[in-house]
């Protein structure tokens, strides 16, 4: 066994097999747990007795600003990958979850101003954590930018990796930011480590629906880093034979 | 038991007073997330059609035996 496995997720024809089926399978799950997750959070969880219905924004915003920061952390663990082993994917990987990544970002800005609005009375206030969670956004707009601005692919991939392991100094800051600084943004809501403080009504869709986003992100970075393989390897004589089969 | 929360579908979809930023953040949440889908899946069909473009023009160029 050994090494074996790190290798073959090295080769892009063996990743694009695998991960059309696994794409399909995140696919059916995600709406699955998204349907039965948003549902119950919507219409059958316990009205809060201070935000009333407000918080059911809680079942998209928790998530998406979960996943935002999550995916952040993976393109850097492919940044890494990419300097230590060169690994063609690690690059594909990152250039895939920056899209996907900005994506969740947005709508975890958008989804948490419009919360603010009936909790705080504003859109917005430069708050540490709003401010930290807008950077995210421009770093991973940045690397959408550097990427598309730079002709050579393997330049751009090590352009991208520096950008990206800088840029990890704000996901702490994100994390600790309600501690550090009197911010208006409440202290999370979930914690892996500790028992919610509500009841198992209110968390268990938001637990669903968690888990529900993750597999949406994988199903999104999986069909992106499909047709970057595509476009990168279009010279090979497997992709002309996946072309023909199709 | 979990229960339906509301007594209505009206009183559900107006969630008052809050309806009209709980609703928008979902709508929001399905356009950005479905156009991303559709985007990535754009991607992935323009560049299946680069590909055979250029394996026809390959094809016309290649000398006959």
């Amino acid at each position: 066994m050994g090494w074996r496995w790190f290798h073959e997720w090295g080769s892009p024809k063996w990743f694009y097999d695998r991960a059309g089926r696994w794409q399909r399978v995140c696919g059916f799950l995600a709406l699955a747990l998204l349907l039965v997750g948003t549902l119950w959070g919507l219409g059958f969880a316990p009205a809060d007795y201070q935000q009333g219905n407000s918080y059911r924004i809680i079942y998209l915003h928790v998530p998406v600003a979960f996943l935002a920061q999550a995916l952040y952390v993976a393109m850097a663990v492919c940044a890494i990958v990419l300097f230590v082993w060169k690994m063609k994917l690690a690059d594909v990987g990152m250039q895939a979850l920056a899209v996907v990544g900005f994506g969740f970002t947005v709508l975890a800005l958008f989804s948490g101003s419009i919360w603010g609005k009936p909790t705080w009375g504003t859109y917005w206030v430069w708050d540490a954590r709003l401010t930290s969670m807008l950077i995210l956004g421009f770093l991973y707009l940045g690397l959408i930018g550097l990427r598309s601005a730079i002709q050579n692919p393997d330049l751009a991939g090590k352009a991208c990796a520096i950008l990206v392991l800088v840029g990890v100094v704000n996901l702490p800051i994100i994390k600790y930011s309600v501690e550090w600084w009197s911010a208006l943004h409440q202290p999370a809501s979930f914690k892996l480590t500790e028992k919610p403080a509500m009841p198992a009504s209110m968390w268990v869709p938001l637990l669903i629906n968690l888990l529900g986003y993750y597999l949406v992100a994988a199903y999104l970075v999986l069909a992106s880093m499909r047709t970057v393989i595509l476009d990168r390897e279009r010279g090979s004589a497997w992709v002309r034979e996946v072309i023909e089969r199709d | 038991m979990i229960e339906f929360q509301f007594d209505s579908l009206f009183n559900f979809l107006r969630m008052a007073p809050h309806g009209i930023y709980v609703w928008p953040v979902y709508g929001l949440g399905l356009l950005v997330i479905g156009g991303l889908a559709i985007w990535i899946r754009y991607q992935h069909r323009q560049a299946i059609r680069k590909i055979r473009r250029i394996m026809n023009r390959e094809s016309i160029h290649e000398p006959k035996a």
